[in-house]
């Protein structure tokens, strides 16, 4: 799996809070967002956009727990109207379905429009490697491909990037000369782009959803690169992690009013394709293949879990990450996955293994408001403490903690079960404290272990009478009476 | 045999027996999961599209006030026209404004009623239609789509909630006409105005239960000018698509 580098968290949100440039781009885009999903809003009582949450987070549900009957009524669907499905297990699995498919065609390039999963499959470098160029064609993909580096938001791919940056980045590949106006940097990309529309043999798309009941990947986009991958080559293959689905066409509605306004604050995004199969013999345009793979590459892990199954509900909106206040200040690369933000966190220790990634169910403040924004109403902060529980009390295989950890935390529930322990502890800790205590602040503990605790933040000193002192010497007596 | 199994390709059955698995189930459902929408017959299905129909039609004048509203906030230029000449009329002013040398279009019935390229002729722009002939492979009409100043196309519906047209495949290169040039125009019937996302989706499953399957594959919904916020979240418009669109509304 090439997802995860994401045990690195510490080391590199620390960084991204200490460079300027991601501070500049995170406050410039990340209240932009929230402001626009609050004003999109307004247009409904609050209890109807409830409601709609409430919906679409039962249908999610209903379709995860009988995800084999839709699955394969997606695949008879697909295949009556002219397509073919592929199931792929892991990542290898389905850049070998890619890779199969394009060199059929004889395909010397390949024009992407964006997908997570082609990304969490690494599927460019393995394009590349067999021949074929592949040619990310959404704006933010693109600038991030010349970049060579991974999306920093999951609707925003080069948030991070200034039009400075942007601006080098066509200097050095596109031979154009250098310009801080947007709009001349967005037709740039128009032209180069235009050429590689007009001559790809294959285009690739991800799915926003995918619908059992008739076959048809949705996609929602705004620049139009969607549609020109899916309408101009020859062939169309489109990527979807398995838990896309919904079940009916009718359904599409209701997730069309929840996904865009979560993610961009827009009532509906300037284009959604539908696309069931290639064209019809008597259709004039469109491919005249379309693939549809399916892949699991460790979702099937959440599945199996009934505590995260309801993460798989995730229609990747992107809402939890623009509201959450880590994310606000870390921005999307210190995640190391190809998810990030807070269901990222949740994600990416699921998918790849809790022990590579065990910053992640701590890169939260559990303030709920991921869960609040949420449109399928996913309990984010629920399921990063049961992460948490498992880093440190799960099986051996999970758990990361270290023995004298473990022993450490046997002490301190022994010491809190019993009134006499804890008092004692209480008045030798007040002993103890003494010395290191300034300003009514314990700005380090050195103690081995406990240590940890005091490196981003201040120890608050134990009180010099415990409550429990106060209540027994000054308050009750009388009271009694 | 004991070879390496990771290199076999996961096949349909073996798949769908993990997914199973993960559910903690062996064997498949005996019977189709409990979800109302999918059980709907054709035959209520046909009752519910008259009453989403006859609702339209009921309600046509405020559903084409609603459009025009929608469409201009969505970055439409709205054209409310009243008979077929003037619709020929508007979309050659359009052109002749966006400084077009050459228009293409679909070939359809809603141009049929109208002297459209006679219009752009008197113009001075050259009216292209765009379908495929014997003489025309594919590959070169793509060509002169990517050409064109601008392209012009029917609908199948406009959808009110969304200010949504709709393109389904149809006579010409609907798909590629009203996305590769900088300037789209649709032109849209008032007949063909329905009121939200609901009411077209009922209308694709009637299609679809009807055609046993055998329905359109593709649709679009074109809400309004291609536009991008990628770089400095900077609102752009027309990066790959049009950026400047016309809602030609024919009453």
């Amino acid at each position: 799996m090439t997802l995860v580098k994401s045990s690195q968290f510490r080391k590199a949100s620390a960084a991204a809070v200490r460079s300027p440039k991601i501070q500049i781009a995170l406050d410039r885009v990340m209240d932009h967002f929230v402001e626009a999903r609050a004003h999109a809003l307004e247009e409904f009582p609050p209890e109807s956009w409830e409601q709609m949450r409430e919906r679409a987070s039962a249908i999610k549900a209903q379709t995860l727990e009988n995800l084999d009957y839709y699955l394969d009524l997606v695949d008879r669907n697909v295949q009556r109207n002219g397509g073919q499905v592929h199931f792929a297990a892991d990542a290898a699995e389905a850049n070998r379905i890619v890779v199969d498919i394009a060199k059929s065609v004889g395909a010397k390039q390949a024009i992407k429009s964006k997908s997570m999963v082609s990304e969490e499959m690494g599927l460019n470098q393995v394009l590349e490697r067999e021949g074929i160029e592949p040619v990310e064609t959404d704006l933010g993909e693109y600038i991030i491909q010349l970049a060579h580096e991974t999306p920093f938001h999951i609707i925003a791919p080069a948030m991070h990037k200034s039009r400075e940056e942007v601006s080098d980045l066509f200097h050095d590949w596109l031979k154009t000369a250098p310009t801080d106006d947007i709009r001349q940097l967005c037709m740039i990309a128009r032209s180069a782009l235009r050429e590689k529309f007009a001559t790809a043999d294959i285009g690739i798309t991800g799915a926003n959803f995918v619908v059992a009941e008739t076959g048809t990947v949705v996609l929602v986009t705004n620049e139009g690169n969607g549609r020109m991958t899916t309408s101009v080559p020859r062939v169309h293959v489109a990527i979807s992690g398995i838990e896309k689905v919904i079940p009916a066409i009718e359904d599409v509605a209701l997730f069309l009013r929840l996904l865009p306004r979560s993610a961009t604050g827009q009532r509906i995004t300037s284009y959604n394709s539908f696309i069931s199969g290639p064209r019809a013999p008597s259709d004039e345009d469109g491919p005249e293949e379309f693939h549809l793979i399916l892949v699991d590459n460790g979702r099937l892990n959440l599945l199996k879990d009934p505590e995260f199954r309801e993460a798989l509900k995730c229609i990747r909106c992107g809402a939890c990450l623009n509201t959450c206040p880590v994310y606000r200040k870390v921005g999307g690369h210190a995640y190391g996955g190809v998810y990030s933000g807070p269901i990222g966190a949740v994600v990416t220790p699921m998918m790849a293994g809790i022990k590579d990634a065990k910053d992640l169910p701590h890169a939260s403040t559990l303030c709920g408001s991921c869960r609040d924004v949420c449109p399928v109403k996913i309990d984010i902060p629920k399921l990063l403490l049961r992460l948490r529980q498992r880093e440190v009390g799960g099986s051996a295989s999970e758990r990361s903690s270290t023995w004298t950890e473990r022993l450490l935390m046997r002490r301190w529930r022994s010491t809190v079960l019993t009134r006499a322990a804890l008092e004692r502890s209480a008045s030798l800790g007040r002993f103890l404290q003494g010395p290191i205590t300034r300003r009514n602040r314990i700005r380090k503990l050195p103690v081995p272990v406990l240590g940890g605790w005091t490196k981003a933040r201040d120890f608050p000193p134990l009180a010099p009478k415990s409550f429990a002192t106060i209540w027994r010497d000054e308050l009750a007596g009388d009271g009694r009476g | 045999m004991a070879v390496a199994k990771s290199t076999e390709p996961t096949n349909k059955a073996e798949f769908l027996q993990r997914v199973r698995e993960a559910l903690g189930r062996k064997e498949p459902l005996l019977y189709p999961p409990d979800y109302p929408p999918l059980k709907s017959a054709t035959i209520r299905q046909e009752e519910k599209i008259q009453t989403v129909l006859a609702r339209n039609a009921a309600r046509r004048p405020r559903l084409l006030e609603r459009l025009a509203e929608n469409a201009g906030a969505a970055g439409w230029n709205v054209h409310r026209v009243w008979n077929p000449e003037d619709t020929a009329q508007t979309v050659a002013d359009i052109a002749k404004k966006a400084g077009a040398k050459n228009v293409v279009r679909s070939s359809e019935d809603v141009f049929k009623p109208m002297d459209l390229d006679g219009a752009l002729r008197r113009a001075r722009i050259k009216p292209i239609v765009l379908a495929s002939s014997r003489s025309r492979p594919r590959a070169d009409l793509t060509g002169i789509a990517f050409d064109a100043d601008m392209g012009v196309t029917g609908v199948s519906y406009a959808i009110a909630e969304t200010a949504s047209c709709v393109i389904t495949p149809r006579r010409g290169l609907a798909r590629i006409t009203s996305l590769a040039p900088p300037v789209y125009v649709a032109v849209v019937r008032a007949e063909q105005v329905i009121e939200s996302l609901d009411d077209y989706f009922a209308l694709v499953r009637l299609q679809y239960q009807r055609t046993r399957g055998r329905g359109v594959n593709y649709a679009n919904f074109i809400s309004g000018p291609s536009r991008t916020a990628d770089i400095e979240q900077t609102l752009t418009i027309g990066v790959h698509g049009p950026g400047e669109v016309h809602l030609v509304l024919v009453s």
